[in-house]
């Protein structure tokens, strides 16, 4: 083992569910002895990774929930202070922290950043408080524009979260969060249209996927103007600044998953393993894992170069026609020698992805 | 072997669910044919279908030993016949086999449509008719209401009508005794040339063709050289017997008993409902009356979702026309559809019972278009075209004038729904004909209307019109002119074959454009726009077009994510093959069905 090139940690509490949330974690006060209990087991979980020697070349860290800054000044600290003992930490290292404006503080930031923190992604969401109550978010506009001041103080990697097809959006709010969010100099945003999840409160929202879609193009078009590029569907980011984490899932990288209901992938003599809580889920053969590296691969900008797909034939002789179909459809384009999707295939990246993905066998 | 005089042979006849095959349940029952243990609801009822719909598409013939209070013992041949109106000639054929039908009429129901026709051609066919009014156990029954119906609708007197419940076995003794004092014993020339109807046959793997017959004049025995006369088939008697309700062999049965007749013979084609048989040499000259070639009403292509199932359809349908031969076939090619056939039913209920069976009993997944009717075409060059499906209808300029089938439709309801029908029946160009009450709470309305637009959805209509109270029954008259012209529908300014059918002239516009905004909200939006018109001859009449979707991406996929959005994406496309793509357009299967669907 040891070959993990990206290290995921997931802390499932948050001070509240959000309206839209079905992902592992649950509202727990801050003195819940059940995040002393948590905590113990992950730290727990990181020494035995280390000993194994699975943690020496993660190249970035992800600590993901839920809400990690709602573990707390002490605990949040204690945890990265541990892993920092067992990482081969260095310039080049990526390392993330995902935050809620509402226990983000400088003390906080100052801490992490000193034990190798370079990275905070903040969950704003929307800078418009009615948008944001009616999500179910304990934040406001106010409290997320100065999380982000509070974190430029120390490190400028910075990348905020924003939500299209809202409830109470309109085309003007949403304009005017995008305008809040370059105001506020990040160097990386992403961009999600809601999607309504069985067993939330929202069910019964009816997402409008026309205003979602202006809304994402609108976003492509504003951030883009500003320098954000866009790398990958629902991700902008200056030059340089481009997440490596969630890059490392989409090129096929293997990551190691700890905590509650945190996802690993490697690569084994059968296939690609996909573990939760450290158990086998799903095995994907040769042939398929390559047809997922070209599917996560059109995700990205860069899109896939016409040598790969050709290569790929060879495992998946039905490849080349589903690129070609793509294009005959409009959904990708050639350039430069690559396959990368167009405005189409970005919107409608399922019928893309899925042509992609038929084509594994 | 029982005398004639100790014979009698009856069949129960009701409108559907008024609880006839229970009532035969009983029956069998309590005259020990079968034994308990063996027993299992709706014995007569032998296919699946038939018992999960609590219908009788076949029909049966079983023979119970009866021992009457008089000291003796009668031969009773229960003859099961089919309960529906698609089914009309095989009812009618397997009442002449019978001197007598029970009427059994539900006492919570009374007096429907069915019953008033079965009770007809019970009447045509001579019979004694005894009235049994069922279901007496349940709350809501209103004996006296039902025994005014009988009595003012069906002129039938019904003061000693039978009481029974066939759920508690209530009357049933009542009934048998009824049976063997009322219905008169068969009579015929035991000396005379054998003649025998068949009113039904089945197909069996081992033995051929299995005929149900009824000995009218001498006696059939294994051996004996026959001749079917309607189809002038020879053929060598290789065994006779009676069904109770297994088939049990008989060295001969003779004048007014029923039993089975197999012979060998292995199509289907050669053994007709309804034809007389006689002796191969020194038989009679003059057939049975009644005999008639059974024709398909409706037609509908039917398509295996996927191609490689063609050959697994032919074979299907092959199996099923050797137990069904009103069941008709052609191959038909679609360029929308692919290969698939053009299938000939007696009628809607028909239609849907083979292609259920074609789906569950054969693993087949299909798509049906739209019912059709046989038009005739009568061409400028003096020709008669007969046409099964708006694909072949010839080029308008090449056409003197159409006719279509009319049927008369007999329409039972409470008169407060006179107006209900009146509004159905003239939207679907019907002629009024007569109405009449049965009784103060029965009215009975006759129309004149065209079986194509019968075939669209007029029943359900006509129920949920009439809060489920009408019935209704309808018998082909003849072939009328009428205004028809062709619709077609374009996708994507493509005509699509399969979408097709044929309207009146009139309505052309109205259902044109209903069409257009009813596929419009059945075909998904897709990438790009999809124009839909409707037009005839070349000329739109009505345009609508589904917008292209916009937007279609599971945005969030980090690493948690990725089996669950490839999972998701797998589950969408899973519900794409249902669908049949057209040109690049992608067809859910009930588009082909939306123009049954216009007057919603």
């Amino acid at each position: 083992m040891g070959a993990y090139r990206a290290l995921y940690i997931h802390i499932p509490f948050c001070k509240q569910r959000c309206g839209y949330c079905d992902f592992t974690t649950e509202a727990r006060a801050q003195d819940d002895p059940a995040l002393d209990a948590y905590l113990d087991e992950l730290l727990r979980a990181v020494r035995s990774a280390s000993r194994n020697g699975e943690l020496g070349s993660a190249e970035s860290i992800y600590i993901g929930g839920g809400t990690p800054t709602h573990l707390g000044h002490k605990r949040l600290v204690n945890l990265v202070y541990t892993l920092s003992l067992s990482l081969n930490l260095h310039d080049d290292t990526e390392f993330t922290v995902e935050a809620n404006p509402e226990s983000l503080t400088a003390p906080l930031v100052r801490d992490l950043f000193a034990l190798g923190v370079n990275r905070f992604s903040i969950g704003v969401q929307s800078f418009d408080d009615r948008e944001l109550a009616a999500l179910g978010r304990v934040h406001d506009a106010q409290q997320a524009r100065a999380a982000v001041e509070i974190v430029r103080e120390r490190c400028e990697n910075i990348s905020l979260d924003l939500m299209c097809g809202i409830p109470l959006q309109t085309p003007g709010s949403w304009e005017q969060s995008l305008a809040t969010a370059l105001a506020t100099g990040v160097n990386h945003v992403s961009v999600y249209p809601l999607s309504i999840e069985e067993g939330t409160p929202l069910v019964g929202f009816a997402v409008d996927e026309d205003i979602q879609a202006t809304m994402m193009e609108d976003a492509a078009a504003m951030l883009g103007a500003a320098g954000l590029e866009r790398y990958e569907v629902a991700s902008y980011a200056r030059p340089g600044f481009a997440c490596r984490h969630n890059t490392a899932y989409w090129t096929g990288l293997a990551y190691l998953g700890l905590g509650k209901g945190a996802h690993g992938m490697r690569m084994t003599a059968e296939g690609r393993e996909r573990l939760v809580d450290g158990a086998v889920q799903e095995l994907l053969t040769f042939p398929e894992a390559a047809a997922e590296d070209l599917m996560l691969g059109m995700r990205r900008a860069q899109g896939v170069s016409l040598e790969q797909v050709a290569a790929a034939s060879t495992l998946l002789p039905n490849m080349q026609q589903a690129f070609e179909q793509a294009l005959d459809r409009g959904l990708v384009r050639v350039s430069n020698g690559r396959y990368q999707p167009t405005d189409l295939g970005w919107l409608n990246g399922n019928e893309l992805y899925s042509t992609i993905w038929d084509a594994r066998s | 072997m029982t005398t004639a005089d100790h014979i009698r042979n009856f069949s129960i006849i009701a409108h559907i669910d008024h609880g006839k095959s229970t009532l035969a349940d009983r029956v069998l029952e309590l005259t020990h044919t079968i034994a308990d243990r063996d027993m299992v609801e709706q014995v007569l009822d032998s296919m699946d279908i038939e018992r999960e719909r609590g219908i009788t598409i076949k029909s049966q013939a079983v023979r119970v030993m009866y021992d009457a209070s008089d000291g003796q013992t009668y031969q009773f041949n229960l003859i099961d016949t089919p309960g529906h109106v698609d089914f009309t000639y095989e009812v009618s054929r397997s009442l002449a086999a019978c001197e007598g039908a029970v009427l059994v009429v539900d006492s919570t129901q009374g007096v429907e449509a069915q019953t008033v026709a079965n009770a007809l051609m019970a009447m045509n066919a001579n019979l004694e008719i005894i009235p049994l009014i069922n279901k007496i156990d349940l709350p809501a029954a209103d004996v006296e209401r039902v025994r005014h119906e009988i009595e003012e609708g069906l002129a039938i007197p019904a003061d000693e009508a039978i009481l029974a419940s066939g759920k508690t076995g209530q009357g049933i003794d009542e009934l048998l005794e009824a049976v063997v004092a009322r219905i008169p014993a068969p009579k015929g020339d035991a000396d005379a040339p054998l003649s025998a109807l068949i009113f039904d046959s089945y197909f069996d793997a081992y033995r051929g063709v299995v005929a149900l017959i009824r000995v009218v004049d001498g006696a059939i025995s294994a051996g004996m050289r026959i001749r079917f006369m309607a189809t002038d088939v020879l053929a060598q008697v290789e065994e006779v017997g009676v069904r109770r309700p297994a088939n049990e062999p008989m060295e001969s049965l003779g004048v007014g008993e029923v039993g089975y007749l197999i012979t060998g013979l292995k199509d289907p084609a050669d053994v007709k409902v309804g034809d007389t048989v006689t002796l191969a040499k020194g038989g009679v000259t003059t057939p049975l009356p009644g005999y008639r070639e059974v024709k398909p009403m409706v037609f509908t292509g039917i398509f295996p979702l996927d191609g490689d199932q063609y050959a697994d359809l032919r074979d299907a349908l092959d199996k099923l026309t050797l137990n069904d031969p009103a069941l008709i076939y052609e191959p038909e090619t679609s360029h929308a559809l692919g290969f698939g056939f053009r299938v000939g039913f007696l009628g809607l209920l028909h239609m849907e019972v083979v292609k259920e069976r074609l789906e569950r009993e054969f693993s087949l997944d299909l798509l049906a278009t739209a019912p059709s009717v046989e038009y005739h075409i009568y061409r400028t060059n003096g020709e008669m075209l007969t046409i099964h499906s708006p694909q072949d209808m010839p080029d308008a300029a090449s056409i003197e004038h159409i006719e279509e089938p009319y049927l008369t439709a007999t329409v039972l309801i409470p008169p407060d729904y006179v107006g209900a029908v009146m509004d159905l029946s003239v939207a679907r160009r019907g002629t009024f004909e007569t109405m009449q009450y049965l009784s103060t709470t029965t009215v009975e309305m006759k129309w004149s209307i065209p079986l194509s637009e019968l075939i669209m959805d007029y029943f359900d209509q006509l129920k949920s019109r009439t809060k489920g109270y009408a019935s209704l029954d309808y018998e082909f008259s003849d072939y009328k002119p009428s205004q028809l012209v062709k619709l077609d529908i374009l996708l994507s300014g493509k005509a699509v074959d399969a979408l097709s059918f044929i309207v009146h002239k009139d309505k052309a516009y109205a259902t044109g454009n209903v069409l257009a905004q009813k596929l419009k909200a059945i075909i998904p939006r897709q990438l790009f726009e999809v124009p839909i018109q409707a037009a005839v001859g070349g000329r739109v009449l009505a345009r609508t077009t589904v917008k292209a979707r916009r937007k279609d991406v599971l945005a969030k996929c980090y690493g948690g994510d990725i089996s669950r959005k490839r999972k998701l994406l797998e589950k969408q496309k899973a519900g794409k093959k249902r669908m049949k793509n057209i040109g690049n357009v992608e067809v859910p299967q009930e588009a082909f069905m939306a123009i049954l669907k216009v007057d919603e």
